[in-house]
């Protein structure tokens, strides 16, 4: 019996479109489910997952080694008169939780689309009817709860091996501050991502952004030994505002080396950052897809 | 007459194997010639933030309490010191494991083993163009340190720190080995290769003394080769000490290195007659 060329027609498949609840449902269920496969990608790895976890507290070690060594003892006279505390391990573990935090923006949101093509799955991704961008944000979500799980063992571990005393008062507003951080840092991601699709060596481009990110972040120093012009310069990144004034609520004595409206500097990095790389995303996918580059390698 | 002429083209050969396999992974590095940059300059970038640390905590350049346990009170050139060296970790380490699983990568692991060669000579082939590189990675980045920082980069000095860099790239070349052997049959050695460069970056006096450390740690510290080539190059630019008043540390590399490179060879020899007999290796 032959078949009509309905029985031959594809299924068809409703996909919400435009600015309206159903459409929003949609990306956020994209979303989820990028954060889900990255998840279950880590558990397929579990010494790599297990290393993950460590990993903030193998490299905070040194700097508070270091930081010990330099002054034979927890406490700095020095940095005490330039920020009014001299706490250098509660200085260092205020300043070193955004670290991993940084490496999420640069590497995990940078790479989520260098590495599906990595795995031969970008072109898939590219003709799903669905954003792009949830690819990332996907990831995004995914790094963040990592990274937040990487960072509560580094709070046990400084809690137990050196003591810390923080502020507990100050926790809430300085989760507000850190949320506000996390957006202009996914704009960053987002700018990141946007570069590795056009540079196919984009490592090399995390690495130095995630280098001079660092560096112009108040870490494991206060930003007055910057040179004036890196002060400057730290102030469009989002590290330097949010630190400052996650430790004025953190730590007690604590006496800002920047004055300002912090959360008002955040909302207006985070805005910036948003558009600035939901823009520049837009024009590489543009860029790629007209030269034919996402096969490349 | 006839086994003489066999022994020398044997020789002849063994040492063209090894030749080409070092200039086709020099061929591979310069092919991309940012990567090369990269690692010539920005490991210095890394280090940037203990120097601003320190300035804040001391007030300075220098630090008595760092003196009195290291006995050098500049902590600029301590820091530079652990991270050139470091960086021989970074990239024997890793580059040796990787380079095996390169190969399986380009599909070109297959034809490797079964050229009629030894592969013993291709694997020294492959650590001689990492430890080419890393050196003038780490040549690159202790030049650009000492106009920055001012060091003292005399030949005297630098001679025997020399021999010291060659004896931590022979220990790292025997570690590499068994990364190499992992990848042949486990293949991802990534994670082993990065395990080890965390315990290396803890337990090595690379960021800060080794009493620093608690004594349990001090004593595993003291099983890592780095360990010993960090103490060795400090007392030696830092502290003006002689190569042989450091005879005992030297000595104890040499050990290290001897158990390093025996277990290396047996591990890739045992490994890679399991994987020639699993038939896993052009898996990816």
């Amino acid at each position: 019996m032959k078949k009509s060329n309905k029985d031959y027609r594809l299924r068809e498949v409703k996909c919400a479109t435009g600015f309206n609840w159903s459409n929003l449902k949609a990306e956020l269920r994209a979303i989820w489910e990028s954060n889900i496969k990255a998840w279950k990608l880590d558990f397929a790895y579990p010494v790599s997952f297990v290393r993950q976890l460590i990993s903030p507290v193998v490299f905070m070690l040194p700097f508070l080694l270091y930081g010990l060594a330099l002054i034979g003892g927890r406490y700095s006279e020095n940095l005490a008169q330039l920020v009014g505390t001299g706490d250098v391990v509660a200085f260092i573990f205020t300043g070193y939780i955004m670290m991993g935090f940084i490496g999420t923006a640069v590497w995990a949101m940078g790479f989520s689309m260098r590495r599906e093509q990595w795995f031969g799955t970008l072109e898939a991704i590219y003709v799903t009817p669905a954003s792009r961008l949830g690819q990332i944000l996907g990831m995004a979500l995914h790094s963040t709860v990592h990274q937040g799980i990487g960072t509560i063992i580094q709070f046990i571990f400084i809690y137990v091996t050196f003591g810390l005393v923080l502020n507990i008062g100050g926790i809430l507003p300085a989760l507000g501050i850190f949320a506000l951080m996390l957006f202009a840092l996914y704009g960053f991601g987002i700018v990141i991502s946007a570069l590795s699709l056009i540079l196919k060596e984009g490592w090399i481009v995390s690495d130095i952004f995630y280098s001079i990110m660092t560096i112009l972040s108040p870490v494991a120093y206060p930003l007055i030994v910057l040179p004036t012009l890196a002060q400057q310069a730290s102030a469009i990144f989002p590290t330097a505002p949010a630190l400052i004034g996650m430790r004025s609520f953190l730590i007690e004595d604590y006496i800002p080396e920047v004055v300002g409206n912090v959360f008002l500097h955040l909302l207006v990095l985070g805005a910036v950052w948003i558009l600035f790389g939901v823009f520049v995303f837009h024009l590489a996918d543009r860029y790629v897809r007209k030269r034919g580059m996402l096969k490349k390698f | 007459m006839m086994e003489s002429v066999y022994q020398q083209s044997a020789l002849r050969s063994n040492l063209f194997v090894v030749w080409n396999e070092l200039i086709k992974n020099m061929k591979f590095l310069m092919a991309y010639p940012i990567i090369f940059v990269f690692w010539a300059v920005f490991p210095i970038f890394w280090f940037i933030p203990f120097i601003f640390q320190g300035q804040a905590f001391v007030g300075g350049l220098q630090s008595a309490s760092f003196g009195q346990i290291t006995g050098t009170e500049e902590f600029i050139p301590f820091i530079v010191i652990g991270s050139v060296l470091n960086s021989y970790v970074n990239t024997l380490l890793y580059g040796m494991g990787e380079s095996i699983r390169r190969e399986a990568l380009q599909g070109t692991l297959d034809y490797v083993l079964v050229a009629p060669t030894n592969k013993v000579y291709v694997l020294i082939g492959k650590a001689l163009s990492e430890s080419l590189s890393s050196t003038m990675f780490a040549a690159s980045q202790l030049a650009i340190s000492a106009l920055l920082f001012g060091m003292n980069l005399t030949l005297g000095v630098m001679l025997p720190v020399f021999l010291i860099v060659i004896l931590l790239i022979l220990g790292l070349y025997g570690l590499s080995l068994v990364l190499a052997a992992f990848s042949l049959l486990y293949k991802q050695s990534h994670d082993v290769s990065e395990t080890i460069g965390y315990v290396f970056y803890v337990f090595s006096p690379v960021r800060y003394p080794l009493e620093s450390l608690p004594f349990w740690a001090q004593i595993f510290g003291k099983i890592i080769p780095l360990t010993y080539a960090l103490i060795i190059v400090r007392s030696i630019m830092l502290l003006g000490a002689s190569l042989s008043s450091l005879y005992f540390e030297v000595l104890a590399l040499l050990a290290i290195d001897a158990v390093l490179i025996f277990a290396g060879f047996y591990m890739f020899n045992w490994m890679e007659n399991k994987a020639k007999k699993s038939g896993a290796i052009s898996h990816y």
